[in-house]
């Protein structure tokens, strides 16, 4: 077994031990900690294996799972899921950080949390369909308990809310699934979900055999599913009353949740239907500068703390579709780097509410205000966390945003994909409104008097508190001011995913092909091409181009089944 | 000096900076003034050295380049520097000028509670300042540009127990933001250009300066629509950092800030950063005549609001504030004319006596008790003689007064706007209606300024003996006034103190018989003597034998030549000189006896103009009212009627839909779960069964 599995393993395991312990809530959080810790080391080890110059997947483990039905569990690491990886482990260890201030039924919350980590992993790592579905839909479970039965006032209403909106966005993924299956079968005979092999006849242009209605139709089926949980203009209901009502876990275990559904766009959705990609776009892109806009302005008249932050979610995500979709080098790999950001921002600020709500038991903004001389350093971690949601240079936020929205406009001006440069101005004006609705929300918080007696009372956050916030608040500035170190390893795969997007057949990169590379060390003009390079060549050496791709003559490797059938099919 | 030095000028201060954060309260005060001035004053001296040496070179010094920050395949964004005349230039106001407010601020702070908190502002702004002149590349400015700004709503709302600080801090911040959002699009399109017009950029450093001019140069020469679209949308950035009209209004609101960050970033150096972009990018506006004659045309008409406006008012703060606007503008005419020397000349000059108006004003506002009514003064030449002296020097400086500096930089841009062949559109001179509103408004300059001087410190009496005492009982609110009622909260992690924080009850003197003004400290003093001094002498040492327009631009402009004979036809100088005068002249016998009744408490025997001059003629309340007001219903109306309506309306269908067809269906868990149950399988059957018939007629054929 591989690392990989092994990581997905790990948080199950540590689900089913904390299930088997006396409750104890002291030892079930030094047991559960200790197997997030584990996961996050082992993150880390995976991270420390990767190899930043190619866009092949990495470290794969593939065996059968359902034979007759040619269902495999099939995993697998790239530059678009790295640091998602990471981020799922970094975060899990946070909120059971959190969870000492959660003292009903502790050893299920802390088991539930376990258990989502294991689901996000296994999303952000599955390359056949139907694991990764299993795994996707395996997340709504353990949150729809924790908001279910640790959550506000009307956490029934809001968790049956979420599970349906996510379920009934993901019911069409599958039916998406079922019909790419069918068209698989009638090309080789038999059943294959398996996304390398997949994505090879896709990039052959057999997948869909031309047929483009057809291709639309399951493109928008899976669309919709990662709309939903974006989540992006109109499907984004859910999301407000999810992040209020539920504990503060939710959301900020959300915010890498989240990310299935940008992440599920740049996995599944860029390679798999490379004809309709780039003519569906502009509505894509219509609904994120939506997304931006109206989020903002409607974060801006709410009097909850956490409604405003889920609105201001809506609102940031909005730049990540924009980003993906602008299908541009630049604008894809800020969007895959803001879906980092977006983690990072948004956890902080959640856990220092989160922190403000155990204290205060709301976080209306009605109860607040004035705290800035009651509390500084919660304040001046709260501005910090603010800022690089405001996306002010420095912080981890700006350097995403530009990307996507430079991308965007390099898209818009050359007048591609039926784009032009006023979705990167309208989505622009989504960054002004930020800084309205966030100033705003500091000001209720910190300025102005401090009246409420109760208020008058409160001590600052504690050192531990403080420390936990401050790893997030290092990783800002540090994604601000260097962020190569996360960067670098998203170049050849969102240049892959750009290029399995909009190459015409015959150039198009291949996850199957290891004598195919994108040029990320080469002289300027090759920089970011797809090359031909030494078959033998293994993952992570040294790239020498033996030719950069024209757009013809390219030999698919595909699963000899596939590749027999394709043969059998061409005749 | 090694020209790898100048890191030293922007990281000396950020080093200060992180003292003071995490020194916080645990400072002295000695230590606080150490951590701030000394960084600040060690910029200066290697910016004054490296100055020097560059100035012995006579040659261009290539880029210092540092580690990448923003690199990827398709353009690569290092930490780099650029040491020329324009960077170095500023990095001396900012530094020079920025170490005398520091010394001012030990002074005017010395009674604060949060002393170190706002040196560490300060010290922030600084290193962003000198960040957002000395980087190499429009991004980097960018990041000095936000985060000056940054600062600026800090600082703002420094003293934020007043929500009306805080929204005045609010109110700069999104304010420029809506600049930042026509800097941003301009660099996007600038980028665009550039990759669209397969420019050859080394090393992937679109928007280094000394790879992408050169570049766009050759692309812009011939495209020029795009020139003038660049142009614009850089110029929304600058109007928003530098105030021009529709964007000006943030920046008289944003005098609630302590007077000497008012002097440092309001009127000295921050508020100049788009006269910087301007020279910056210049290539850029010396193709774009449609562009620049925009920049001069809105460069007039906010030089002439902006004083008319200021006549309005009676807090000395805000009458220096439109007064700073209205300068603004002065430089943008020049840049606008294709003279962009004389802009940043004008900055420099301005630095000098504006940064001494504003000090001064702080050290009358100290001395009256933070009163800032100048309807409240009268007399005051009598108490504040240093102050006054300085002040008056100022006065004349900006007036326009020969031999002072401000008359200098004034004649230059007049004369360049009245040569200007470059802002004209459709055959309109743009430059010469500039030049001509130009003059007006050195005439109205020198005559509020006189208004400002003669009301504070002459007049017959001394009106300040009559504030009547205010009830200190009004500043601490009834919240310590008794006991509270100590709620019992249960608190079993321990966040809370027994009992409430007792705040610090602050000791405050006005003024009464026993209390008259006095002079304020020799820190406070000494800023202004040097200030005064480099305000008189300043401009002559720069203007004379063209010295600051050959330091600047040795090589003249690349591409704009033009003639300024029609400048030399008129006799600017003696205009300038006699709208000076009568400036000063209708001031002095306006006020020489004091307030007029006209202008006094009684609002009512106001005239009509002064009323609207008062309120800005209704553009902050108009554009106030349609952003905040005018936004919330919007987004209120947005809200409701799309995630309220839509999703009530849903709920409340679907309890009508469950109970009719619940009986069908039988017990599931409650309607709205049974509905969508509903709807969604039987768009999967619909979906489903659609896909079923594509496939198959795709197999049949």
């Amino acid at each position: 077994m591989g690392i990989l599995s092994i990581l997905i393993l790990v948080p199950i395991l540590g689900a089913i031990v904390l299930a088997l312990l006396p409750a104890d809530n002291q030892l079930a959080r030094r047991v559960s900690f200790g197997f997030a810790g584990v996961a996050f080391a082992l993150s880390l080890a995976v991270l420390a294996q990767f190899k930043s110059n190619t866009f092949h997947l990495q470290l794969q483990e593939r065996f059968v799972w359902v034979a007759d039905l040619g269902i495999r569990y099939h995993v697998g690491v790239d530059g678009l899921s790295i640091w998602l990886v990471v981020l799922t482990t970094l975060l899990t260890l946070i909120s059971l950080a959190y969870g000492f201030y959660v003292n009903v039924r502790t050893k299920s919350f802390l088991a539930l949390i376990l258990v989502l980590e294991a689901a996000m992993l296994g999303s952000f790592l599955s390359l056949d369909l139907i694991s990764f579905f299993t795994f996707f839909e395996a997340t709504l479970i353990p949150m729809w308990l924790l908001v279910n039965n640790w959550g506000g006032e009307k956490r029934n209403a809001a968790a049956n809310k979420f599970l349906i909106y996510t379920f009934g966005g993901s019911i069409f993924m599958l039916v998406g699934m079922v019909a790419i299956s069918a068209q698989m079968h009638h090309l080789v005979n038999v059943s294959d979900y398996d996304l390398v092999d997949l994505q090879n006849v896709a990039a052959a242009g057999t997948l869909w055999k031309g047929n483009l209605q057809l291709e639309t139709w399951v493109f928008w089926a899976f669309a919709i599913a990662f709309l939903v949980k974006t989540p992006a203009f109109p499907f984004h209901t859910w999301i407000a009353d999810t992040y209020a009502e539920a504990p503060i876990v939710g959301p900020i275990l959300s915010s890498a949740m989240v990310k299935l559904g940008t992440f599920g766009l740049l996995r599944f959705v860029l390679p798999l239907f490379p004809e309709v990609v780039q003519t569906q776009a502009p509505i894509l892109m219509g609904l994120a500068v939506v997304s931006i806009l109206y989020g903002a302005i409607v974060a801006a008249v709410q009097t909850d703390l956490r409604r405003l932050l889920a609105y201001s979610s809506l609102s940031h995500m909005g730049f990540i579709l924009l980003g993906i979709f602008s299908l541009s080098f630049t604008g894809i790999v800020g969007g895959s780097y803001q879906q980092i950001n977006h983690g990072v921002t948004t956890s902080a600020l959640f856990l220092l509410v989160g922190f403000l709500f155990v204290r205060r038991g709301t976080t209306e903004f009605s109860a607040l205000g004035g705290l800035k001389s009651q509390m500084p350093v919660f304040a001046a971690l709260f501005l910090l966390s603010m800022l690089a949601s405001v996306g002010l240079p420095g912080t981890n936020g700006f350097v995403g945003e530009f990307m996507a929205l430079l991308g965007t406009f390099e898209s818009g001006y050359a007048g591609q994909f039926g784009l032009n440069a006023g979705y990167a101005a309208a989505a622009g004006v989504g960054v002004i409104l930020a800084a309205a609705y966030l100033l705003y929300m500091f000001q209720q918080i910190f300025y102005g008097p401090n009246a409420n007696p109760l208020n008058l009372r409160l001590k600052d956050l504690k050192p531990w508190e403080v420390s936990v916030v401050s790893l997030l608040v290092v990783l800002i500035l540090w994604g601000g001011l260097y962020p190569s170190t996360f960067t670098k390893p998203m170049e050849a795969s969102a240049q892959a995913a750009r290029l399995m997007a909009i190459n015409p057949v015959g150039s198009r990169p291949v996850w199957g092909d290891p004598s195919l590379e994108i040029d990320v060390e080469g002289s300027q003009p090759d920089r970011g091409a797809l090359v031909k390079v030494d078959e033998k060549r293994e993952i992570g050496q040294p790239i020498k181009a033996l030719s950069v791709v024209a757009p013809s003559n390219i030999r698919f490797v595909l699963d000899h089944q596939v590749s027999t059938a394709t043969a059998s099919a061409s005749e | 000096m090694d020209f790898n030095f100048a890191w030293a000028i922007p990281l000396l201060p950020i080093v200060g900076f992180l003292i003071l954060v995490f020194g916080g309260k645990r400072l002295s005060k000695t230590a606080v003034n150490a951590a701030a001035i000394l960084p600040l004053i060690g910029s200066f001296v290697v910016a004054a050295l490296l100055t020097l040496k560059l100035s012995g070179l006579g040659a261009s010094v290539p880029a210092v380049i540092g580690p990448d920050w923003i690199s990827i395949l398709s353009f690569r964004v290092p930490f780099e520097l650029i040491i020329d005349p324009l960077s170095l230039t500023m990095a001396l106001i900012v530094t020079g000028i920025g170490s005398l407010i520091f010394i001012y601020s030990t002074g005017y702070m010395s009674e604060e509670k949060d002393y170190s908190r706002f040196f560490s502002y300060l010290s922030l702004f600084v290193a962003s300042m000198l960040i957002l002149v000395l980087g190499n590349n429009l991004v980097l400015l960018f990041v000095g540009w936000e985060g000056v700004g940054l600062c600026s709503y800090l600082l703002i709302g420094f003293w934020y127990k007043d929500l009306a600080n805080a929204k005045a801090a609010n109110k700069a911040f999104i304010v420029n933001r809506i600049g930042d959002w026509g800097l941003t699009l301009g660099l996007f399109l600038l980028f665009a250009v550039l990759v669209s017009s397969h420019a050859d950029i080394p090393d992937g450093r679109y928007f280094s300066y000394d790879t992408m001019l050169p570049a766009i140069q050759k692309a812009l020469a011939a495209n020029p629509t795009m020139a003038n679209a660049i142009a614009l949308l850089l110029f929304v950035g600058a109007a928003g950092k530098s105030a021009q009209f529709p964007l000006y209004f943030w920046l008289p609101d944003a005098m609630a800030g302590p007077t000497p960050v008012s002097a440092l970033i309001h009127a000295a150096t921050m508020v100049t950063s788009g006269v910087v972009l301007l020279n910056r990018v210049h290539v850029i506006f010396e193709f774009a005549p449609l562009a620049s004659a925009i920049v001069c045309g809105i460069g007039a008409f906010t030089a002439v609001f902006a004083a008319l406006i200021a006549f309005g008012q009676s807090d000395i703060k805000k009458v220096l504030a439109f007064s700073t606007v209205s300068q603004l503008g002065y430089m943008f005419i020049a840049c606008g004319a294709g003279e962009y020397w004389a802009g940043m000349f004008h900055v420099t000059t301005h630095a000098f006596f504006k940064a001494l108006l504003f000090l001064g004003a702080g050290a009358v506002i100290h001395a009256m008790s933070h009163n800032q009514d100048m309807r409240n003064y009268g007399k005051l030449s009598k108490y504040l003689k240093v102050t006054m002296a300085t002040m008056w020097i100022a006065t004349l400086a900006i007036a326009g007064v020969p031999g002072l500096s401000g008359y200098y930089s004034k004649e230059a841009i007049l004369h360049a706007a009245f040569g200007s062949t470059h802002a004209t559109v459709e055959g309109v001179q743009v430059g010469q209606i500039a030049g001509w509103i130009g003059l007006l408004t050195a005439g109205l300059t020198a005559w509020y300024m006189t208004r400002l001087m003669m009301l504070t410190f002459h007049g017959d009496k001394e009106r300040w003996r009559e504030i009547e005492a205010v009830h200190h009982d009004e500043h601490h609110e009834a919240v310590h006034s008794e006991p509270l009622a100590l709620e019992p909260v249960e608190d079993p992690y321990g966040f809370y103190y027994p009992a409430p924080l007792e705040a610090p009850i602050e000791v405050h003197h006005d003024l009464d018989a026993h209390h008259t003004p006095k002079e304020v400290p020799a820190s406070m003093l000494a800023p202004l003597v040097v200030l005064a001094v480099l305000s008189i002498g300043g401009g002559f040492l720069m203007a004379k034998d063209d010295a600051f327009e050959k330091w600047l631009y040795p090589s003249g402009l690349p591409v704009l030549h033009q003639s300024l004979e029609a400048a030399d036809k008129l006799p600017v100088s003696t205009y300038a000189m006699g709208a000076a005068a009568a400036g000063l002249i209708l001031g002095f016998l306006l006020y020489f006896r004091g307030l007029p009744a006209r202008e006094g408490w009684d609002l009512s025997k106001w005239s009509p103009f002064r009323r609207g001059a008062a309120n800005q003629f209704g553009f902050d309340q108009l554009a106030t009212a349609a952003g905040v007001d005018g936004g919330r219903d919007l987004a209120l109306g947005a809200w409701r009627g799309i995630d309220v309506w839509v999703v009530d309306g849903a709920v409340k269908g679907v309890s009508w839909l469950a109970s009719t067809v619940g009986a069908v269906l039988g017990k599931l868990q409650t309607g709205y779960v049974r509905f969508y149950a509903l709807v969604f399988v039987g768009g999967v059957i619909c979906l489903l069964g659609y896909i079923v018939v594509v496939i198959n007629q795709g197999v049949i054929r």
